[in-house]
């Protein structure tokens, strides 16, 4: 059961893949909604997880994130099981995650929130250095509170927390939710160069266009599983097919 | 100006000590969301303990305040964090509400337990460095107890100022509110903070308590000392449980009233130190009226752990048949002394009854039911019997009239709270039940009220004779049994009618969701107005029931802390079940004296081993709250139990026939007395409680290597997961088989496509 589709397709890759689900399940309460997701994220590249609303991409998402414990299957990160593992710890360990549409804690000010990022190891000087030096609007809006920022200034804040506590995996959730498309791409565009550095990243997108440009590859979820692996040219025609619901 | 002088130090001294009580609360309710009711009883314990080392066991100061503020505070909040209130997570606002203050009720029990108010020698708790230690500030004299109390409360305020927003934990804090799964994808751990922030908050409290002992001057006692520091809750919610400047400024506000008050009323006032008792709640009742209102959260409806289901209007009439037909078997075998005992379990039945409706039925929550009752009793008592002697009655009208007069007073207390909800509501019905409490149930001087003499609670005792309506006198304890329980099998047969009706579906849905409701265009006020008074007058009523019972009544009777122990106990039972209410009596007055009885019984039996049956008679005073703790783990209620076992064995003819059976061959033993009433009581628990749950589990075992039970379709994806044969199944049902996208096997293959 654990092999990935898009291996034995394209035989890109060799190495052990940074993150691997293998037949994952999982549940709210007693109503399962992802019913055996098997997916890998090679390492240093960037795979988008395509779909529908309430398709389940977010629930994959907390599920590598360790917020949501799967009811069966295995994740792995750098080949270890972290099945059980808490989202803290994990995050302490360098998997960094941006929530769907609430990154930042609307109650604390901007240097409060990189002060939050720190307790994954980095000082807080070099947080703040690196946030501002990326996002000078951030270091304009040290004092005020996140709550009060605009939409494209809080998903920066959440940004430059992934972009300063030096993660190896990078989880994103809708970055474009509620954005004009020149912010989003301009958003994108750093997620790519993170991706240069080695950073693995999995992201879920309604916006299959923008994220599509920087995707090595793209998984398509739909009714809790993956109907469709492959490269962003692969899988033009059954994107159409996907969002209208077939 | 010397006097004003005086008193402003000691207000400021009593505030302060408020305001580090309220801080606990903040500081727990921020990382937790959880309302500490038990702020007031850790508080109490500590000064207990705190007696304990420095008076009773002579320790020195420094030492025994190392070990109550130091240790054993910090250790019980955390225990208290880690143990119980970790549970209450994805739990309703009334099992929220409730755990805590079953916390509460169980220190308070413990206390007395451990240290026997009726002890000979009074225990005096005296200032720091003793009774005599003064500083002179020119002509006034204030005592180094009262200086301290001050500084350390602003230490306080600042030292938690900074580490709110100075230290890194302290900031994490205030982002476990914001949101705790971010924090934790950052690295935190809420639950961490939230443990070291109860730990914190218990110290707290500890402190308060011992700083304010000493001020308050009177002897220490349990029930006053956990009522007192809940005085706090007016200063913490003036800073909407989030400032701590604003609640700094509403403790000190609190303490200076209450010093003026006691300074300057005159006193031949001789209401003026109940005024000064009740002024926080006052406070209390009007901060949470003038509160801006918490938008209210239609999105995030949270699915509960709660369920209820209602029975049939047909079952309703069945079950308050057999409950008439229990009564009167009962009644046969029952001395005179246990039928006293069973009606007066009714009359709690009834009054719990109108929590059923509040809180069952559509949400909202009151912590004061027997507050209504006293108003009911004071109304009946002033207007409501004829006759005198052996031949006074209560009359029909004077019922009738005291439903009224509770319905009104309801809508007093529900009127301006009625844009609350959950937690302010129950503060608020609180607030009520403590002024009652201190204000009106401790007036027993004659006043002249707009020229009408008149005195509210005679004597501090009020006679109630039993009612006679039209020509039916129940003033035999059989009749007045029946009564008891006819009544209760009307309201509550009444309540399932109101709860099938089209009013019962929008308190249904207004509990759901307030803010859809208004959305649907339904009047949410006339809506809560209604369902209060009706559950107002109800309480009355049954608080009439139970005075008429008693005989005569104290104002004991109506105490806050048994209004709360009735609103946990009918939770632990079931807040959404009639019989959760029937539960709730019998377990509070029947099954808890019976235990006690029994227990002393043996006590006096085996005088031997005394001292065992002694310890358990305490354990018993201890148990209804320890009951009450373990909500968090079964919210639906012990009822819901009851009733899925009883599913389990409706299904067994021979199980259900040899129930029956038996119960009618103890019954007729205990009739025609070859057995006595103990060995019934035995027998029946036995037959109804063991057998039952035995049998029900061999049942259940049969059924797990049989076909599991069907689960109906409407509960398919709540009872257990929804599959994609359950999809297909209801394709099948609903022949959609040609529309089926995505079939169980194309699932199962996975990445097989999607079929058009
Ligand atoms: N906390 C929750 N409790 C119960 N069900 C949930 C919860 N969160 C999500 N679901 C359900 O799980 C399914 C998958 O949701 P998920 O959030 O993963 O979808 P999504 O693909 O991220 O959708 P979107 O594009 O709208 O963000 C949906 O049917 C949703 O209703
Ligand atoms: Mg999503």
């Amino acid at each position: 059961m654990s092999e990935t589709h898009y291996h034995e397709d394209h035989g890109a890759i060799a190495d052990a893949p940074l993150i691997e689900l293998v037949d994952v399940r999982a549940a709210y309460g007693t109503i399962e909604v992802l019913h055996g997701i098997s997916l890998s994220v090679p390492q240093g590249s960037v795979v988008a997880l395509l779909g529908p609303n309430g398709a389940g991409k977010s629930t994959i998402l907390k599920v590598v994130s360790g917020l949501l414990q799967p009811t069966a299957g295995e994740v792995r990160l750098a080949g270890r099981v972290v099945n059980g593992a808490p989202a803290d710890e994990l995050a302490r360990l360098g998997l960094c995650t941006i929530p769907e549409g609430r990154g930042v804690f609307p109650n604390l000010t901007v240097r409060e929130n990189l002060w939050m990022a720190t307790m994954s190891g980095v000082p807080l000087a070099d947080v703040e250095e690196i946030a501002y030096a990326r996002f000078p609007r951030l270091g304009e809006r040290r004092k005020q509170l996140a709550g009060t920022l605009s939409g494209g200034e809080q998903q920066m804040l959440s940004m430059a927390r992934a972009l300063s506590v030096n993660p190896s995996v990078l989880l994103l959730d809708e970055l474009s939710m509620g954005l004009a498309p020149l912010v989003v791409a301009n958003l994108y565009e750093i997620v790519a160069q993170v991706s240069q550095e080695g950073v693995s990243i999995l992201v879920s997108e309604q916006f299959a266009r923008t994220v599509l440009g920087i995707a090595q590859y793209a998984a398509i979820v739909l009714h809790g599983t993956i109907t469709k692996v492959g490269t962003p040219a692969e899988l033009e025609d059954e994107l159409s097919a996907a969002y209208l619901g077939s | 100006m010397q006097t004003f002088l005086q008193y402003t130090i000691l207000g400021l001294a009593i505030g302060g000590s408020y305001f580090i009580a309220a801080s606990g609360l903040v500081v727990t309710y921020t990382t937790s969301g959880i309302f500490n009711f038990a702020q007031g009883a850790i508080a109490m314990l500590a000064v207990f303990t705190y007696w304990q080392f420095r008076w009773g066991w002579n320790w020195p100061a420094p030492l025994a305040l190392l070990m109550v503020l130091g240790v054993l505070a910090p250790l019980l909040g955390a225990a208290l964090y880690q143990v119980v209130m970790k549970n209450l997570r994805g739990t309703s606002e009334v099992t929220k509400i409730i755990v805590p203050i079953g916390v509460m009720l169980g220190f308070q029990a413990l206390a007395t337990w451990v240290w026997n108010p009726t002890s000979s020698t009074p225990r005096q708790f005296q200032k720091f460095f003793g009774p005599n230690a003064f500083v002179h500030f020119g002509s006034i004299k204030v005592s180094w107890h009262e200086i301290i109390a001050f500084v350390i409360a602003i230490a306080i305020a600042v030292g938690i100022r900074l580490l709110f927003v100075r230290t890194r934990s302290g900031v994490a804090m205030r982002a476990v509110v914001d949101d705790p799964e971010l924090l934790q994808l950052n690295g935190g751990r809420p639950e961490r903070l939230a443990l070291i922030s109860w730990a914190g908050g218990s110290f707290l409290a500890a402190l308060a308590g011992i700083l304010i002992q000493p001020m308050i001057g009177s002897a220490m006692s349990a029930g006053q000392l956990t009522l007192l520091v809940i005085d706090a809750f007016a200063a913490a919610m003036f800073g909407r449980l989030r400032s701590l400047p604003r609640t700094l400024a509403g403790a000190l506000v609190i303490g200076l009233t209450t010093t003026y008050v006691i300074a300057y009323f005159p006193s031949k006032w001789t209401w003026s130190s109940s005024f000064r008792n009740s002024l926080p709640m006052i406070f209390l009742f009007i901060v949470l009226i003038v509160l801006p209102q918490d938008r209210l959260r239609g999105a995030t409806v949270l699915r509960l752990r709660e369920r209820f289901r209602m029975p049939s209007i047909r079952t309703a009439w069945i079950a308050g048949l057999v409950l008439m037909v229990v009564v009167f078997c009962l009644k046969v075998i029952m001395e005179r002394t246990a039928v006293n005992t069973l009606t007066l379990a009714l009359t709690f039945a009834i009054i719990a009854l109108s929590l059923v409706l509040l809180t069952g039925f559509a949400g909202e929550i009151n912590l004061a039911a027997l507050s209504f009752g006293a108003i009911a009793v004071i109304v009946v008592y002033h207007f409501g019997t004829t006759g005198s002697g052996t031949a006074a009655r209560t009359t029909l009208w004077g019922i009738l009239l005291a439903a009224v007069v509770t319905a009104l007073v309801g809508a007093v207390i529900a009127l301006p709270a009625l844009r609350l909800r959950g937690l302010y509501l129950a503060l608020a019905t609180m607030a009520f039940g403590v002024f009652v409490s201190r204000m009106v149930l401790t007036e027993r001087n004659e006043r002249d009220i707009f020229g009408l003499k008149f005195t509210i609670f005679t004597a501090g005792q009020l006679t109630i004779p039993k009612p006679k309506i039209g020509p039916f006198d129940f003033n035999s304890p059989d009749a007045f049994l029946f009564l008891c329980a006819g009544l209760f099998a009307i309201i509550g047969i009444g309540m399932v009618y109101l709860r099938h009706s089209g009013y019962g579906r929008r308190l249904a849905a207004m509990k759901d969701s307030p803010a859809a409701s208004a959305t649907l265009g339904m009047s949410v006020v006339r809506l809560k107005l209604s369902i209060f008074m009706m559950s107002a007058a109800i309480a009355g009523i049954g608080g009439v029931m139970m005075a008429a019972q008693i005989g005569t009544v104290n104002s004991d009777r109506f105490d806050i802390l048994l209004s709360l122990s009735l609103m946990m106990i009918t939770v632990v039972g079931g807040i959404g079940y009639i019989s959760g209410a029937l539960f709730a009596g019998i377990f509070l007055i029947a099954f808890v004296q019976m235990l006690d009885l029994t227990l002393k019984k043996f006590a006096v039996d085996y005088s031997s081993i005394e001292a065992i049956f002694l310890f358990f008679v305490s354990v018993v005073t201890v148990l209804p709250a320890t009951i009450g703790i373990t909500m968090g783990k079964n919210p639906s209620g012990a009822v819901s139990d009851i009733v899925a076992g009883l599913d389990q064995i409706k299904q067994s003819k021979p199980l259900v026939i040899t129930l029956v059976g038996l119960e009618a061959a103890i019954w007729a033993l205990a009739a025609t007395d070859i057995i006595t009433n103990w060995h019934f009581v035995i027998l029946t628990m036995v037959n109804l409680f063991i057998v039952p749950v035995v049998g029900g589990k061999i049942l259940l075992a049969r059924a797990m290597r049989g076909v599991p039970k069907p689960v109906p379709p409407e509960l398919i994806g709540i009872d257990r997961p929804f599959t994609f044969d359950d999809l297909a199944e209801m394709d099948r049902a609903l022949d959609l088989e040609g529309v089926v996208v995505l079939s169980a096997e194309t699932v199962r293959e996975g990445a097989t496509g999607v079929s058009a």
